[in-house]
């Protein structure tokens, strides 16, 4: 019941901080339209629904409908994953890649996802999706060099190896699982460091609230 | 990660708003209390004629520049929208993206 109860706080934890990142970045859209903000907004929305559906499935009986919400959570956090990975996307391709490079992950899935588990797809997903935006991040932080983009590059990656770490615990039930849950609270409070530098500056950006948008 | 070179290049639409305010800005109150022309305003937010009216009109819409005798001046919403693109472009630029 302990380890339940530390997992029931990370995730807690991992709410409020997220709940935090998505409601400043909310302020930013309202204030000055950008589209990237509004991204930001629904991804850090979607991870903190996310963690609200990991804390509920805490209490949820049997096993089974526990599980199946919880992995509905893991799947609304994927989701706020790819919001992140499709603003940098977006900057990213100076090309229009050819529309059947969409299947691509389809037709390699059965050879690299283990096939009998709906959990073990949502946290490849997200592995892969926090793997390409941790590299976009730092490649980011090569050109301008500021200590925010390293925080939140590094916070990025840590939440990638706290994904693959718990599915190793998956595969080998109770080995990572607990330290996988710290390494991810860890990840979004390494996001949340330089976001208080602005955040809590200016009152969760409440402070621009009425500049209204264009 | 094939755009890496075109990215110190591109400006986002928030981005050329901003630049365009920051030279109306310039011209209302520092030294140059008539407003920025047009002319100005191509020159210095590096936009093209026909972009730069529409641009405008919005601006002139959303109430963050006001014209005054063919002269474009900035107004206390356009200084407080600035302030706030300083603000959440350091946020965004945390996450490696642009505003």
């Amino acid at each position: 019941m302990a380890f339940d109860a530390f997992e029931l706080g990370m995730n807690l934890l991992g709410l409020g901080i997220s709940a935090f990142i998505g409601r400043f970045a909310y302020a930013g859209y309202s204030a000055i339209a950008s589209p990237n903000l509004l991204r930001l907004t629904f991804a850090f929305i979607s991870v903190a629904a996310g963690f609200v559906l990991l804390a509920v499935a805490e209490f949820v009986e049997p096993v089974e409908s526990s599980r199946a919400v919880a992995t509905a959570g893991l799947g609304v956090q994927a989701i706020g994953y790819f919001f992140i990975a499709f603003s940098h996307s977006v900057k990213s391709f100076d090309f229009a890649p050819p529309k059947y490079f969409a299947l691509l992950p389809f037709t390699i899935a059965p050879f690299i996802i283990p096939g009998n588990s709906i959990e073990h797809l949502v946290r490849s997903i997200s592995f892969i999706l926090l793997v390409y935006v941790s590299i976009e991040t730092m490649a980011s932080y090569m050109q301008n060099r500021r200590t925010s983009t390293l925080m939140i590059g590094s916070g990025l990656g840590m939440l990638a190896l706290a994904e693959i770490m718990a599915w190793y615990s998956f595969v080998y039930p109770g080995a990572f699982f607990y330290v996988a849950i710290a390494i991810k609270i860890v990840g979004f409070g390494l996001l949340f460091v330089p976001f208080s530098k602005f955040g809590l500056a200016s009152g969760l950006g409440g402070r621009f609230s009425k500049v209204g948008g264009i | 990660m094939g755009g890496l070179a075109k990215l110190a290049g591109y400006r986002t639409h928030v981005s050329i708003i901003a630049d365009i305010l920051s030279t109306a800005k310039q011209y209302s109150y520092e030294g140059y209390d008539e407003g920025a022309s047009v002319t100005h305003l191509i020159r210095k937010a590096n936009v093209p004629h026909q972009r730069l009216s529409g641009m405008v009109s919005l601006l002139k819409q959303s109430g963050l520049l006001y014209e005054d005798s063919a002269k474009y001046r900035i107004s206390d919403k356009g200084i407080q929208f600035l302030n706030a693109y300083a603000e959440f472009k350091g946020f965004a630029e945390g996450f490696g993206l642009k505003v």
